[in-house]
């Protein structure tokens, strides 16, 4: 990057903030894994937790390790991460800060197919019923959105389609409950609708993985263009940018992600409004850059919020998304609230 | 030498016709600069002729290639473009959103090449904004952001410069600044496209004028000979005595 003869750059605080970003967060990543490999039922010491890492330790330990602990605390990361990035892209595309999986019915269409799943018992079929489900209903909503970006030149049409997208998904999902054949039918509905993390496993996760990874990929290689969007759209255009392609791969990568999250761990809102908000000042508000950090910065926070919920004293667990939520929307509330008039 | 050449351009929304049969061009060199009243479909030609909307009928060259086959990267690298609109959706650096200006070149904001650097540098000494360059663009004054932005433009070094309605909304001082900036582009070799709606600013500066009204091209050619009391009565409605380059405004017909 820096060659012999290019200009010496000022160490002003700001860049060492941007520079040391990532691999702070990355750490903190780190430790908050290991931290959730400690905290349980019954704690384990550290050092039975990394013996246990590395083959060591009895039976016992290893399985909790990696068998329980581990692999739900990777999935509150993954899922994290999957939000926090397609926030961060959406918020990006849409030139709002509010913009998240959640606004553009994505989430809600990936928690109604997984719904109807259980509501017409194809989950008692095959245990892939459930997360296929998911993603199928993300995808859904996915295409269409995409179909609206090539038809409308409108952030504001694709906002509001989404949000009819989610105000339908909620009213066929309370349909469902208000029609349930039994009771476990519908505890097992409010179990998804809540969202958690708790008892998955490897499984789980490589199920997830391939939809996850296509949907990072797919941000990964658009982001650049989310910078040049920051001049709107007409000037984004202008300095070259293929708008239709662009709002296609975001969508679609957005999409992907999201459904794979879904899929992990059912409806877990607010976090990609929260995480790509916090991170925003600290890469100079560039969307593209901001990818990245907010990624781990809301896997962070999730992994966070989960060992909350384990440690906390209630008499039954606390779901995942409860927690985020109850976090999340005062946060969301407040964002909303700071924004001034003239950015839209 | 790079030039825009626009063909019986047609542009209609819906049943309305913006732009009917519009032929013009736009070589290096030259400061063309587009008038019209309000509605005369000024904003329309030059999205038709960029290829930023759908066409009818007609076509816009770059160089001799269909500007509807180039891709968005190769037409910003011949020609930058200015719309009348500018949200700033973020409260970037300035210095970033001039280094949005090398997006056609693949610039990435924040790991700039040496060569973007340069191209970076220049436009923000160029435009005085060296002393701004860090500060972000939401503490800005609107000349300020007008010089941003222009810099923006200035940055992709694309031979054309396309520029709707650049100095609208600020004080005299601010768009002398603006046209000087131009003019000195213009006077390096670049050619620029300018919609005005200040017709003496426009009669001081151009080095060709383009009338449109209603969709269509009605006068293109110098000053001295398209700028008539008859024309600014025909074109916007107004009656006017002309001596010299001073237009004296009378009031609506």
């Amino acid at each position: 990057m820096s060659g012999p003869q290019s200009k010496p750059q000022p160490a002003n605080p700001s860049s060492l903030v941007e520079r040391g970003l990532i691999p702070c967060l990355a750490i903190g990543c780190v430790i908050a894994l290991f931290l959730s490999c400690l905290l349980g039922s019954t704690p384990l010491p550290p050092d039975r937790v990394l013996a246990a890492f590395f083959g060591g330790a009895d039976v016992g330990d290893r399985l909790v390790v990696w068998s329980i602990r581990l692999p739900r605390a990777l999935t509150a990361f993954l899922v994290g991460s999957a939000l926090g990035l397609s926030g961060a892209a959406l918020q990006g595309l849409l030139r709002n800060p509010l913009a998240e999986p959640g606004v553009l019915g994505v989430s809600a269409s990936a928690s109604l197919a997984a719904t109807v799943s259980i509501y017409y018992g194809l989950v008692g079929l095959s245990p892939w019923a459930l997360p296929l489900a998911a993603i199928i209903g993300a995808l859904g909503a996915t295409a269409l959105l995409a179909l609206a970006a090539i038809r409308t030149q409108s952030v504001i049409t694709l906002i509001l389609i989404g949000v009819g997208l989610s105000s339908f998904a909620g009213a066929l999902m309370s349909l469902m409950m208000n029609l349930a054949p039994n009771p476990f039918s519908l505890a097992d509905m409010i179990n998804w609708m809540l969202g958690s993390v708790a008892n998955r496993s490897f499984n789980d996760i490589g199920f997830a993985a391939p939809f996850l990874i296509a949907g990072t990929a797919i941000l990964f290689v658009s982001r650049r263009g989310l910078s040049a969007l920051t001049l709107g759209e007409e000037a984004a255009s202008g300095v070259g940018l293929n708008l239709r392609n662009q709002r296609i791969l975001t969508v679609l990568g957005a999409g992907l992600a999201t459904g794979a999250s879904v899929a992990l761990a059912g409806a877990i809102g607010f976090v990609g409004i929260v995480a790509p908000h916090v991170i925003r000042p600290f890469t100079r508000h560039d969307p593209a850059r901001s990818l990245t950090p907010s990624a781990l910065f809301a896997g962070l926070l999730l992994m966070l919020a989960d060992i909350l919920v384990r440690i906390l004293p209630s008499q039954s667990e606390l779901k995942l998304g409860v927690v985020a939520a109850l976090l999340g929307a005062p946060a969301f509330v407040w964002i909303a609230m700071q924004r001034r008039a003239g950015h839209d | 030498m790079t030039s825009l050449k626009i063909s019986d351009l047609t542009l209609r929304a819906k049943q309305t016709l913006l732009v009917d049969r519009a032929s013009t061009h736009l070589n290096a060199g030259e400061l063309v600069v587009l008038l019209g009243p309000n509605g005369a479909g000024k904003t329309s030609l030059i999205r038709g002729a960029l290829g930023l909307i759908k066409t009818e009928a007609g076509t816009s060259e770059l160089d001799g290639h269909a500007v509807s086959s180039m891709s968005p990267t190769e037409r910003a690298q011949k020609v930058s473009y200015l719309p009348q609109i500018r949200p700033l959706a973020w409260p970037n650096r300035v210095r970033d959103v001039v280094a949005l200006g090398r997006y056609s070149h693949g610039a990435t904001v924040g790991r700039l090449s040496d060569e973007d650097q340069t191209a970076v540098d220049s436009a923000i000494s160029a435009c005085d904004l060296t002393q701004l360059q860090d500060r972000s663009a939401d503490t800005l004054s609107g000349g300020e952001l007008a010089r941003m932005h222009c810099a923006r433009a200035f940055a992709a070094n694309a031979p054309l410069l396309i520029a709707d309605e650049p100095i609208a909304a600020l004080d005299p001082r601010h768009q002398f600044r603006i046209l000087d900036l131009i003019k000195s582009y213009v006077d390096q070799g670049g050619g620029a496209l300018l919609v005005l709606h200040d017709i003496e600013l426009a009669a001081r500066f151009a080095s060709r004028l383009i009338w449109m009204k209603d969709g269509r091209i009605i006068a293109d050619g110098p000053v001295h000979e398209t700028l008539t009391a008859e024309r600014l009565a025909e074109v916007y409605g107004v009656s006017a005595t002309i001596s010299d380059t001073r237009i004296i405004m009378e009031g609506a017909l």
